[in-house]
């Protein structure tokens, strides 16, 4: 993914023309987001194509919400908790990262590269790593292409 | 009546023929496990206003088949509640168990751009041919391993059994590598455009294949190939059957020999193998060369529902009315409840894991039709 990262930077990434990644990052309130506040204190510039939806634990997020996040059109999707034992309601990132296991499970039999999801935990100090993060993902969409074409829910 | 106009719909499924006898709510597996929902009620409210209803409880229903069984006067409310759905979901989109997990998997498996690839149970030991006339559809069992793994462990058996016992009658099947979901949840949630996108892109993969017979283990594939999909997209050129009814056959015919024994063993007919394809025979056929079959008082046509469908509006009532049924199983004497459909399985099992605390201990051992058949294979 660094190298992707690298790649776009340099401008070597062959891209369907006009076409610009839709990525939903699920932040927890008590880290992740506060580490995107934080990116956004220090005027650190991350790639604009990141939506970022507040959530009040990473463990919040069911594997229904994620495949429902690709099936309305999204190329990526971040689920971004505490790091372990950092949780504020003690095991959600633990039940987080279970959950995002099986819906990498889910994507691959249906045919969608699980690198298409992604897991991290980030601290409400980690702010150039929050921006590193979404760049460098940003990046990996891009090398992967558009998913196809967003059927959207009704 | 009044002097409104009946909506057309009414008269097209034999509404207006309703007398009110309530036999459809008696029957109604919705109406026991509470709330408001009535068979009954919702045709005499459109018998007075000549409207077709739209309120939530629409979704209550478990589309079993069991009122229209029951119905001595013609009456398919069944096919008026798939009616009255797609209209219903824009306004109240039905809530789904399981987060929406797999209604989204079906969305993703109607992207034409996405390949799936989910035919990665087989083993070693299973006999496929690539130039086979004989199609075997998978369906959703590999989503569900994933999904309801905490449930069960040995839900791919269930495939795998089912080619070992096709190999051993004589048949090797081939598969469609980049099988799709077949769209059964969405034909009977009202969303009739993701069907419609799903049946094309499975049609056309199939009939390009030139087969002459396609089988699914899944009484809902099965039902939806034979039944739906002709309705949506024409004419199919080969013929549809489940594996109970190829197993059964080659039973009679001798190509097939299951090792019998002692053990009691009772059958929960799924609603679509059984009162939407009337297939009551095969399944009891194959139990009896395995076993001794004790059916449960509500069997065959009147068969109890397993308690839900499509993953939707699942809850502690629900459990309670499995667990009913679990009881009735347990009642014959039988030492295993059998089902056909891994759909009944799973929330059956789900009921005897998660339920059965609430009330009291019920034990008794869940197997697949498919799993049990194949375990009664003499090893070659």
């Amino acid at each position: 993914m660094m190298e992707g990262a690298a790649k776009a930077e340099r401008g070597e990434v062959a891209q369907p023309s006009g076409w610009r990644p839709s990525i939903i990052a699920f932040c927890c309130n008590w880290c992740a987001y506060a580490g995107a506040d934080l990116a956004g204190v220090n005027r650190r510039q991350y790639a604009p194509e990141v939506r970022v939806l507040r959530v009040m634990c990473s463990g919040r997020v069911s594997p229904g919400i994620i495949l429902k996040a690709f099936t309305s059109g999204a190329d990526g999707v971040m689920v971004l908790g505490c790091h372990p034992g950092d949780c504020h309601y003690r095991v959600g990132n633990v039940y987080a990262e279970k959950r995002v296991e099986q819906v990498r499970e889910l994507l691959d039999l249906a045919g969608v590269d699980p690198s298409r999801l992604l897991l991290r935990w980030i601290s409400a100090s980690e702010g150039e790593l929050f921006g590193r993060t979404m760049d460098e993902f940003v990046a990996h969409v891009r090398e992967l292409g558009p998913l196809g074409g967003g059927i959207h829910a009704p | 009546m009044g002097s409104t106009p009946l909506d057309p719909r009414i008269e097209a499924f034999g509404a207006n023929k309703c007398v009110d006898c309530g036999r459809c709510t008696y029957a109604c597996p919705a109406s026991q496990i509470g709330g408001d929902f009535s068979p009954r009620g919702i045709m005499e409210k459109m018998e007075l206003t000549g409207k077709v209803p739209t309120n939530q409880d629409i979704w209550l229903c478990m589309t079993c088949r069991q009122c229209t069984q029951i119905c001595q006067f013609g009456v398919s409310f069944h096919e008026v509640i798939r009616e009255i759905r797609p209209e219903l979901r824009r306004a109240l989109p039905p809530e789904p168990n399981h987060g929406g997990a797999s209604e989204a998997l079906e969305r993703l498996s109607a992207m034409a751009s996405i390949t799936p690839r989910k035919q990665r149970w087989m083993t070693p030991d299973l006999k496929l041919d690539d130039s086979s006339g004989t199609l075997l559809f998978v369906g959703c069992t590999p989503f569900f391993d994933v999904i309801f793994r905490y449930l069960r462990s040995d839900l791919l058996e269930i495939p795998r059994s089912s080619v070992r016992l096709l190999n051993a009658a004589g048949v090797s099947p081939r598969l469609l590598m980049d099988e799709r979901c077949c769209g059964h949840d969405s034909y009977w949630l009202g969303d009739a455009e993701l069907f419609e996108r799903i049946a094309r892109l499975n049609v056309e993969a199939v009939e390009r294949l030139g087969i002459n017979e396609l089988v699914a283990f899944c009484p809902e594939c099965m039902v939806t190939w034979k039944q739906i999909y002709p309705k949506v997209v024409g004419k199919l050129s080969f013929e549809v059957r489940s594996v109970s009814e190829v197993l059964a056959e080659a039973l009679d015919e001798g190509r097939l020999q299951l090792r019998g024994s002692e053990e009691t063993l009772t059958f929960q007919d799924p609603c679509r193998l059984g009162r939407y394809a009337g297939v009551y025979h095969a399944p009891r056929q194959l139990i009896s060369s395995v076993g001794r079959l004790e059916d449960m008082p509500r069997s065959k046509e009147m068969a109890a529902c397993c308690g839900n469908s499509s993953f939707i509006n699942c809850g502690a009532q629900t459990r309670l009315w499995q667990l009913e049924r679990i009881k009735e199983a347990a009642g014959t004497g039988a030492s295993g409840l059998v089902t056909a459909c891994p759909k009944c399985l799973i929330h059956m099992t789900c009921a005897l894991n998660e339920g059965v605390q609430l009330v009291e201990r019920v034990k008794m051992p869940l197997i697949d039709l498919h799993v049990l058949a194949g375990s009664a294979l003499s090893k070659p």
